[in-house]
């Protein structure tokens, strides 16, 4: 049982960012490969904050995600909304051309060391069946699941939850609604980088923070994503849920240093077999 | 009082000239359809009327204000809504997301009282409030789809091909829910292939030809005029003579 319990912790993980990717697939139908920068950038500004300027973590958790999601923003404005032709080709390779800039501004400005973050919670490992889970695990839990249930409250009952659908669904008719779907376009990022760096704060005290580290958290997630079915919201938590227990499953049958082929084998699987994903449907279109 | 006024517009896509100079106007209250054939050219007139493409040339005049480069959304709060071809419902979400939707703009007060007034007109929208629109059959998505556009309470409405793919009960049906919605006041601007349903119940009428206006009169004189009856309404000149 004990694979299952941090199989879920990396789950979660992967979960926040597979639904990054999902929002932005939803409104733009590109992959953002930046999206695991902003789950690094999210640790580095925890870490910054909390020792490089000795901000209290209560407010320096609500600002990391607010310059995340600042951040998240100009990147739309600055790299998206511009580029003359729009074609998803050229959007992914600037997603992937911003990635690797964000990821060289971390390095000048955080270094190439790994940085220590401390237990947010008392760290501590509680008995559960057959196993152990630490604090630091339940909170990446309890914060993923909170995330969930309040993106799905905003997607299904609020005003603007019902105008990004409605964009997701067709943009035309979502602006002949009144609707400013370039402005949906842009919040998308915003949000996509706030979850991204949810993700990176909560996860920090478990492994960490490398200026590197959003190669690896970014191709996770975006397995993920796939094996949820790209666009699926709750197939995006399934499939993190499913990859981080899976992972782990296959690092306690095999050498660890393998657990990371899990992920791009499961890939390699779903695009063979299912390219729908396991909970994907296909979107529904008409003429 | 001419409540919409489209001075020579041109729409282009790279080369293709899809509208050369066209002028017309709707008056407050009236209802007024344009007909024309496959690729004449209506599409592109009510998606530059709108703002969803940005014309070449021309000029877009709502209530004497200017609102030629406005985008959609812009639109929508001048108090014009469009009816898109083919409906465009939102399909996975329900019918009354949608007309949630459409209610964007506006403010929250009306919206009870709004919602009343288009269940009243469109009963089975009430009825299937619940429903994902995708479920609807074409004509009950053809409802929703004016619904959606009404509830941001629009004073012109435009309209694109609303009797495409129905049956021609379900037109009837259409059109005759448009001649309710036009006795409270609302203006109507359509366009339509189907010239006999639209001519049927406009007032007023244009043709439109290879983006070009080569014909506009009442509705009554269209339908009596030879060139459309051989053009759109399917009636030879045999017939005529024979008679
Ligand atoms: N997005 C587009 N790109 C290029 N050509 C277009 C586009 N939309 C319409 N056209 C062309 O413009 C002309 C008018 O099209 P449209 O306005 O859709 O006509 P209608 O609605 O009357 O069928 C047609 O020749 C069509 O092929
Ligand atoms: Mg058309």
């Amino acid at each position: 049982m004990q694979f299952f319990y941090s199989g879920i912790t990396s789950g979660s993980i992967y979960a926040l960012v597979a639904i990054g990717f999902n929002i932005i697939y939803n409104t733009t139908g590109i992959i953002n490969f930046a999206q695991g920068e902003f789950v690094m950038l999210g640790g580095m500004f925890i870490y910054s904050m909390l020792y490089m300027m000795n901000i209290p973590f209560v407010l320096a958790f609500p600002v990391a995600l607010f310059g995340a999601f600042v951040l998240g923003v100009i990147f739309e404005r600055v790299f998206i909304r511009y580029v003359k032709v729009k074609s998803e080709l050229n959007l992914i390779t600037i997603t992937i051309a911003g990635s690797i800039i964000l990821r060289g501004l971390a390095m000048v400005i955080w270094g190439r060391d790994t940085l220590l973050v401390e237990s947010f919670v008392p760290s501590k490992a509680i008995n559960v069946y057959k196993g152990t889970i630490t604090t630091d695990s339940l909170v990446v839990i309890g914060i993923s699941l909170v995330i969930s249930f309040l993106l799905t409250f905003f997607f299904k009952k609020t005003k603007y939850g019902k105008a990004f659908r409605a964009c997701y669904e067709d943009k035309i008719a979502a602006s002949v609604c009144g609707i400013n779907v370039k402005a949906v376009v842009m919040f998308s990022f915003g949000i996509a980088a706030f979850l991204g760096a949810i993700a990176g704060v909560v996860v920090s005290p478990i492994t960490y923070v490398t200026y590197s580290d959003g190669i690896m958290t970014g191709l996770k997630g975006f397995s993920a994503a796939v094996m949820g079915g790209l666009g699926s919201f709750w197939g995006g938590i399934f499939g993190g849920i499913l990859l981080g227990v899976s992972e782990s499953f296959f690092a306690s049958v095999f050498p660890s240093g393998y657990k990371d082929a899990m992920a791009f084998l499961i890939i390699l699987f779903i695009l063979f077999f299912r390219p729908q994903g396991l909970f994907g449907r296909k979107k529904a279109t008409r003429v | 009082m001419k409540m919409l006024k489209v001075k020579s517009l041109f729409v282009n896509y790279g080369a293709v000239e899809a509208l050369k100079n066209i002028s017309l106007h709707i008056k407050e209250k009236e209802f007024v359809a344009l007909i024309g054939s496959n690729g004449a050219g209506k599409t592109s007139l009510l998606n530059a009327i709108m703002g969803i493409v940005k014309p070449k040339d021309g000029e877009v005049i709502f209530n004497d204000k200017n609102i030629t480069g406005f985008p959609p959304e812009r639109k929508v709060k001048e108090k014009i809504a469009l009816v898109l071809e083919g409906r465009r419902v939102f399909a996975n979400m329900t019918v009354l997301e949608n007309i949630e939707v459409g209610a964007f703009t506006s403010d929250n007060k009306n919206f009870i009282k709004r919602l009343k007034f288009i269940y009243d007109i469109f009963p089975v929208l009430k009825e299937r409030s619940w429903q994902p629109a995708g479920m609807l059959s074409g004509g009950e998505q053809q409802m929703l789809a004016i619904a959606r556009a009404l509830i941001s309470e629009p004073k012109l409405l435009l309209m694109d091909e609303p009797s495409m793919g129905l049956a021609p009960l379900v037109i009837k049906d259409v059109y005759e829910k448009l001649l309710i919605l036009k006795e409270t006041g609302l203006t109507i601007f359509l366009v339509e292939q189907n010239a006999a349903a639209a001519l049927k119940y406009a007032d007023r009428g244009y043709v439109l030809e290879n983006g070009k206006i080569v014909l506009q009169g009442k509705s009554k004189e269209l339908l009596e005029d030879n060139e459309i009856k051989r053009a759109y309404l399917g009636k030879e000149y045999k017939e005529k003579w024979e008679r």
